[in-house]
């Protein structure tokens, strides 16, 4: 009897560092949000109508991550679509590769592209012949974003692929489909919700880009570098307003998200 | 026709090797195996949706080894009729059809014209089978693979697509490859039997054959012969006039005469609706293997029972009507006499 008791205890004890634990951290990751809109939010809508500088700085944010967030499904579904079948030679390289943009400083991210396609490298002199030049402009911009959030939305929809049954594609083959054919009619549709939900996570990360693009492109500025330019330059209750606008841009994905996740996947197996 | 030659295909670590037969046009080919023994990777790799390492695949005596699954023209309907979610029935159907109006009709014509504009998620097990068949057909391919498409379906809905099935075959002059657990099929369907196992190919024969005479013990395990004893065979004495093959066989202390193919033979395999009970020995019997044995155990299966006889040490199992066992008085403790012809006891 009372070992139970003892056990019930420990049990409860237990249970009780778990739930704190989650408290914590979820008021940890929700504290600052919180706080930033309530100091920024209505201000920062209400500068909304006066400040021709934040509303430039979130259209040209929105244009160039839709930009790269395109550019990224058109060139990014085909490779997932080769690592998620398993079609692509060294296809575990390519993975690591691909994960290598998510793990380094994003300040050196902003450097690396510089080196690569900075007005002195041979293809960044190619891309500003071609009236392309990456360093202070809208397409050093939409570089950056797609270097750092190409890598989300491939993993992303490499896994939406995959939870396709490769049979599918089997099938219709046998009844008249190319290769290509078939991951046209059959995986596309199959694979649609995951796909825009890759999207929508790549167009969200590049929205809040930041370190990246402030190496590549200062002006003309995206949201995250009016607010830090506000930051240093007039301070903290200057640069709230444009946050909290930033943040709640960000929150539109999110619901979009949200909603995506709630749907039922069509890419898993009749049975 | 489909054939395939020393055939060598690989499914992840999965390998499946030196598959060679041949099933000749307009005839129905069982694959049997038990699970992981290869019989979808031996489909896929005759679609071609997937890759034959080495040996050839023939269909209609061209080698397709390395043409694609569109240019094959071969119709695949899998286990779980992989109907794609995202059409209607009748998009299912049309899929691959050049002739949409003939995918249509094949539909109703195999019961599914009240589904048309239904979406695959409201079907029942049935019902997408049929459908899956229907969206096969409708290429109008001349070879058909099964791949156990019956497995999920219930038994009034198994016998009328097994129906559907046979009628169309003939109607349609197909060459069918059909993979299934169920021996009842291959023995009512099957012109040709395959028996996979782990990766190889054990036998190809007619039905009856593969199931009267099997290639291995394991073989005859896995058809479900209820005797396979271990022993070694000697031939008979000279100057009788037994058929070819026929041998004395012994495990311990028990004696069978049976036939086999020469060389060297480990097991006698015995069916057990071979074995014919009796209460006593008498009356005269060309029957070779004339067996006493004390009832162990009965156990009913519907109108069927299957006995259990201990002969020599030995459990010796007879499958025979309910009416007998009762009609013989035949219960555990009872003695009886077994009889077994010497074409009914293969040695392999």
């Amino acid at each position: 009897m009372a070992a139970t008791a003892r056990g019930r205890g420990a049990h409860r004890i237990a249970a009780a560092g778990v739930v704190t634990g989650a408290v914590l951290l979820l008021a940890l990751l929700a504290l600052p949000i919180v706080v930033l809109l309530i100091r920024g939010g209505i201000p920062g809508l209400g500068q909304l109508g006066a400040d021709h500088e934040l509303r430039a700085a979130l259209w040209l944010t929105a244009q160039t991550a839709t930009i790269a967030t395109l550019l990224t499904v058109l060139l990014g579904t085909p490779l997932a679509y080769l690592l998620a079948r398993a079609r692509m030679p060294a296809g575990a390289l390519v993975g690591a590769l691909l994960d290598l943009p998510l793990l380094i400083p994003h300040p050196v991210a902003g450097m690396a592209l510089l080196l690569a396609f900075g007005r002195a490298s041979p293809a960044g002199a190619a891309l500003a012949q071609l009236g392309l030049a990456v360093v202070g402009s809208r397409t050093g911009i939409v570089l950056a974003m797609l270097f750092v959030a190409a890598p989300l939305y491939v993993s992303a929809a490499r896994e939406a692929i995959a939870r396709v049954d490769e049979r599918y594609e089997s099938v219709a083959r046998t009844l008249g489909d190319s290769p290509m054919r078939a991951a046209w009619r059959v995986t596309r549709p199959l694979a649609g919700r995951g796909l825009l939900a890759a999207a929508v996570v790549m167009w969200a990360r590049a929205i809040s880009e930041f370190g990246a693009i402030v190496i590549l492109t200062y002006n003309p500025k995206v949201a995250s570098v009016l607010s830090y330019d506000r930051f240093t330059g007039e301070g903290l209750e200057a640069a709230l307003p444009v946050a909290a606008v930033l943040v709640i841009l960000a929150l539109v994905p999110l619901l979009v998200l949200r909603s995506l996740r709630a749907g039922t996947a069509l890419g898993e197996p009749a049975r | 026709m489909i054939a395939v030659e020393a055939l060598r295909s690989r499914a992840g670590a999965f390998v499946l090797r030196d598959v060679t037969f041949s099933l000749p046009a307009g005839a129905w080919g069982i694959v049997l195996g038990s699970a992981g023994s290869g019989k979808t990777t031996l489909l896929e790799t005759i679609a071609g949706v997937r890759r034959a390492e080495s040996g050839r695949v023939l269909l209609r005596g061209a080698d397709v080894t390395r043409v694609p699954p569109e240019r094959r023209g071969v119709g695949i309907v899998y286990q779980h009729a992989l109907l794609f979610p995202h059409l209607t029935v009748e998009e299912n159907v049309r899929y691959g059809a050049d002739e949409p109006d003939y995918a249509v009709a094949l539909a109703r014509r195999l019961g599914a014209g009240q589904l048309l504009t239904r979406g695959v998620r409201e079907l029942s097990g049935g019902e997408r089978q049929m459908v899956a068949l229907a969206r096969a057909l409708a290429p109008r391919p001349d070879i058909l693979l099964l791949d156990e498409p019956l497995a999920a379906v219930d038994p009034r809905g198994r016998t009328r697509l097994r129906r559907e099935l046979r009628a169309l075959q003939r109607e349609l002059s197909l060459t069918v490859l059909h993979v299934t657990h169920d021996f009842g099929e291959a023995g009512t369907l099957g012109d040709l039997a395959i028996l996979l196992d782990e990766g190889r190919m054990v036998q190809a024969a007619a039905p009856e054959t593969l199931f009267r005479r099997p290639a291995s013990a394991a073989a005859a395990e896995f058809l479900g012969a209820e005797n396979v004893f271990a022993g070694s065979a000697t031939p008979l004495a000279p100057g009788s006039d037994d058929e070819a093959g026929t041998m004395q066989f012994h495990a311990g202390s028990l004696t069978l005469v049976g036939v086999g193919e020469t060389g060297a033979v480990a097991h006698a395999v015995i069916r057990g609706e071979d074995v014919v009970l009796a209460r006593e020995r008498g009356g005269t019997t060309s029957a070779r293997n004339v067996l006493d044995g004390v009832v162990v155990e009965v156990v009913a299966h519907g109108a069927l029972a299957r006995v259990t006889l201990e002969v020599e040490g030995l459990p010796l199992v007879a499958s025979v009507t309910a009416g007998s066992v009762s009609e013989l008085g035949l219960l555990p403790g009872s003695r009886a006499v077994a009889t077994i012809k010497a074409t009914a006891v293969h040695l392999c």
